[in-house]
């Protein structure tokens, strides 16, 4: 088992509107995986389904090697789940809500559960329904951690929190990774906050996984080029993917490409085709992701 | 000591790590049997994957800068002279490199730049 997370050709339609076509996910076991994508691109749609929380309509899914959701129990003992919306109690303190969850997990860690409420600076004590939404983000973390899981399943852990609390609730993923190695799958559409933890990237658009690379080969693999003396017909033999043209700004002959899979040794290319090369510019994660979607996008209805 | 590490730049984390410990170890500010800062406490100050850290360390020991001592740490080993004149002329040529990119892209001549080094170091740049 080198995946910690399997989905093979994974198809689930609702209604007319909204449809997971044919996914294919592959998590390595010990990467921080980053799922990326816009608001309703269908990630938490896929995060159900890996949970076990819903059926898709054909393909196969494998967590930690296991058949969901056939499995599910065996599967749900080993992964620490942060689910979009709170599933906690408002009328328990954190700590009757510790003892509640606790009670349906045989590998639970009590004392680092303990040591959790103090690193995090959670009051046992402190009725839920009192608790601010960062102490709340705070716990079901905690929570997710404290069963001392292989995989972590995070669905928007940080959204909505202040900077501080996301700092801290990243770190404390860091150290359980540090200590224990285990495997992270984080969505989020806070781009940059994934830049520095990711190894591994996904990209989701429209219930389909548009990208799926390590962190550096994502980041280094696109770029924003200039070319003068492009032909106005499509690009040929090029040994990379253009993912969009435009004319650049204050000049007829020159355009400004983005494109996919690049390699430096790749600028030959370019003398070899009757063009020359003026400029390669580095695309941070977030740029990167914002072109890699609008090139996946009908050309009418995504434009900067 | 990695306050400049830039988690946007395409240069990867790791090699990016490993870079500022080579050029601390070049400039003599990481002296021999010094220690280096624990996977995981390192990983949490800079906030980034602890797998990224351990393979800084890891190449690191493969240019034979550091040693990896299972249990016990990470320590800077003697760089022979040589091998630290060779990695300040390698950095002296990266920052060349990028200086000239970037004025490359505001079409600022070379020697608009050597007129500016003179101005600014008082060093004339000659062909």
């Amino acid at each position: 088992m080198n995946s910690a997370i399997e989905l093979s050709d994974v198809g689930w339609k609702a209604g007319k509107s909204f449809a997971l076509k044919d996914l294919t996910i592959r998590v390595p076991v010990g990467s921080i995986y980053g799922f990326l994508g816009p608001n309703g691109s269908g990630k938490t749609t896929t995060i159900r389904m890996l949970m076990g929380m819903m059926k898709p309509d054909h393909g196969k899914i494998r967590v930690l090697g296991l058949d969901v959701p056939s499995e599910m129990p065996k599967v749900l003992a080993r992964v620490g789940y942060v689910p979009e919306r709170p599933h906690t109690y408002p009328a328990l303190t954190v700590g009757e809500q510790m003892r509640y969850h606790a009670s349906f997990f045989k590998n639970w860690d009590e004392g680092w559960g303990k040591e959790l409420i103090d690193r995090l600076g959670l009051d046992p004590a402190r009725k839920i329904a009192r608790m601010s939404k960062g102490e709340t983000g705070k716990l079901l973390l905690l929570l997710a951690l404290s069963q001392r899981p292989d995989l972590l399943v995070l669905d928007e852990p940080t959204d909505g929190l202040d900077p501080v609390v996301r700092r801290d609730v990243l770190t404390a993923v860091l150290d359980y990774v540090g200590e224990t190695g285990a495997t992270v799958f984080i969505s989020s559409h806070l781009v940059h906050e994934l830049e520095r933890i990711c190894d591994w990237v996904g990209v989701m658009d429209d219930g389909q996984l548009v990208a799926e690379l390590p962190m550096t080969a994502f980041k280094n693999g696109i770029k924003r080029i200039k070319v003068a003396g492009a032909p106005a017909t499509t690009v040929e033999n090029a040994p990379f993917t253009v993912l969009s043209r435009e004319q650049a700004n204050g000049s007829a002959s020159v355009e400004t490409w983005i494109v996919r899979g690049w390699q430096d040794p790749m600028r030959t290319y370019f003398t070899s085709a009757g063009m020359t090369l003026r400029d390669v510019v580095d695309l941070d994660l977030e740029e990167g992701f914002v072109e890699l979607l609008r090139s996946s996008r009908p050309k009418t209805s995504y434009r900067s | 000591m990695f306050d400049e590490i830039d988690p946007r730049s395409p240069v990867p984390l790791y090699a990016q790590i490993a870079a500022r410990v080579r050029m601390a170890v070049a400039a003599g500010e990481l002296a021999a049997g010094e220690s280096l800062p624990s996977v995981r406490s390192l990983s949490r100050t800079l906030r980034v994957n602890p797998a990224t850290v351990v393979q800084a360390y890891r190449d690191l020991a493969a240019d034979g800068f550091v040693d990896l001592r299972h249990g016990q740490g990470t320590f800077i080993k003697e760089v022979p002279t040589f091998v630290r004149e060779e990695e300040r002329e390698l950095q002296a040529a990266q920052m060349v490199r990028k200086l000239l990119q970037d004025a490359a892209r505001m079409g600022i001549g070379v020697e608009e730049l050597a007129h500016a080094f003179k101005t600014e170091a008082g060093v004339e740049i000659r062909e």
